[in-house]
């Protein structure tokens, strides 16, 4: 009887749940902040955390012009579009917002769409078609992945950040079909960044175009914030870059640049684009703002990488080994799952809230002690955070170095 | 260069041992995910190897397809050959 029940599927990951969820007080995938206090502070039920797991990098969540952009967008043009891209969904601010980003990265084409999720997914999707390849990162995120299902082409991965592998594996590809190599800027679960130009440069001696989802790196990366691609020299080489408006650019959405005018025919042919109600008046407004201040203002990103090596230098000071160089995500290896889940309820007995992050949502199936910093992070705040990590590593097997 | 099965199988058995804590003899009904506990990733990186080692490549959807050691075998036979 079991395997026609609709719901037998889960069995597995439903135990797997309740053990973590009977290990402490807050279940680590239920989290509720009850009310946000600021951009780095939260109350869960009555305790205040410090948060340390948003990907809010710039910290412009609550930023004077990021709110009062939003607020006036719903002044001036309502709560929602209502309607797709292509019928009732362009509003003004939206083909204003693409212009913006045309400038600022220099493209001959730009688009936007409702969640970064759905921005490589549309990207991907319809760029690549049958008989085409695409040629992923192993490490790649769901939405990379899920592109590349709704597209009709052949999928195939490289080794994780390897230019040496990617140039292999496009030397087995057949001659038939275009090539479109996908990778990230920085990867969100080690907080590793990509070798972009090295990987371009392969990309283009084996006849293939890139794509370099810059989701957590657009904001963070490069002197105008434009991302790795631009901070490794190769903004002006690089196909397409996607990117979401939902960690440095406070709102929610997302967008793909190209320095080909002929990416914009997907406009026609994307199903997620085509498919969905476009992105809110508020949400738009404050990306547009946001922009302003990635383009123009340095600064946020400054305090940014200050509180990145404070963190960093504090938890190796600690005896922790971060699984990458100084960035915005800095990711802890813990032992085995039980142990994560331990330490991640003891962290927020200290106050601090930080990223579980368990396989398979992990490479390398890695359990995850997953941290982001933000700007508006002061130098209390992430001493108060390493301190908290203090308390996790006495009588736990939580240190990976000494 | 074209090899026999038996040539194959030795090679291949040889990889998956380093992908895999399992105590398990290999034939060719060994189930390659279940068997040797390989989740989606650690599948990923033993096809990797694969491609490496015989110098061919699989698409995602192909190594999706590849459930015991004998599939894994025919279809890197198969490969190699062509």
């Amino acid at each position: 009887m079991s395997q026609n029940n609709i719901f037998s599927k889960f069995d597995d990951v439903s135990q797997r749940i309740e053990r973590i969820d009977s290990m402490g007080e807050t279940r680590p995938f239920g989290v509720v902040f009850d009310r946000l206090l600021s951009q780095t502070r939260a109350l869960v039920g009555n305790r205040e955390v410090i948060l340390a797991g948003t990907n809010n990098y710039l910290g412009l969540t609550y930023e004077d012009t990021c709110m009062s952009a939003a607020k006036s967008a719903v002044d001036e043009h309502g709560t929602a579009t209502t309607g797709s891209r292509l019928a009732n969904g362009t509003y003004a601010e939206h083909v204003a917002l693409e212009d913006e980003l045309k400038e600022h990265f220099n493209a001959s084409s730009a688009m936007v769409f409702t969640t970064g999720y759905q921005s490589n997914l549309a990207a991907i999707g319809a760029l690549a078609g049958k008989g085409d390849h695409l040629i992923i990162d192993t490490d790649s995120h769901a939405c990379i992945y899920d592109g590349c299902r709704l597209s009709d082409a052949e999928t195939h991965v490289f080794r994780h950040n390897s230019p040496e592998n990617l140039d292999r594996r496009l030397k087995r590809l057949p001659e038939t079909g275009a090539r479109l190599v996908v990778v990230e800027g920085l990867y969100s679960m080690f907080g590793d960044v990509a070798p972009v130009a090295e990987l371009t440069e392969v990309a283009h001696n084996n006849n293939a175009m890139i794509l370099v989802d810059e989701a957590h790196s657009v904001g963070c990366y490069g002197d105008r914030g434009h991302g790795v691609s631009a901070a490794q020299g190769v903004l002006d080489q690089v196909d397409f870059i996607t990117g979401t408006f939902s960690k440095s650019f406070a709102s929610i959405g997302g967008f793909c640049v190209s320095r080909h005018p002929q990416f914009e025919m997907i406009r026609l042919t994307s199903r997620p684009y085509l498919f969905t109600a476009s992105g809110s008046p508020a949400n738009v407004a404050v990306a547009r703002a946001a922009l302003k201040i990635i383009a123009n203002d340095g600064k946020p990103r400054a305090a940014l990488w200050a509180r990145a090596r404070q963190l960093h230098a504090g938890l190796r000071q600690l005896g922790f080994e971060p699984l990458s160089d100084p960035g915005p995500i800095v990711a802890i290896e813990i032992a085995d799952e039980l142990t994560a889940v331990q330490g991640w309820n003891t962290l927020l007995d200290q106050g601090v809230y930080v990223n579980l992050a368990l396989p398979p949502a992990t490479p390398q199936s890695k359990s995850l002690l997953r941290l982001s910093v933000s700007a508006a992070h002061s130098e209390e705040d992430i001493d108060q955070i390493i301190e908290a990590f203090k308390m996790v590593s006495t009588g736990k097997a939580l240190r990976t170095a000494s | 260069m074209v090899q026999n099965t038996d040539e194959i199988f030795a090679q291949v058995s040889e990889i998956m041992r380093k992908h895999t804590q399992a105590a398990v003899n290999f034939s060719e009904d060994t189930h390659i995910a279940a068997d040797l506990a390989l989740d989606s990733v650690a599948m990923f990186e033993l096809i990797m190897d694969i491609e490496e080692h015989f110098d061919i490549g699989f698409s995602v959807e192909e190594g999706s397809q590849l459930d015991t050691v004998k599939s894994l075998v025919t279809a890197i036979s198969n490969k190699t050959a062509s």
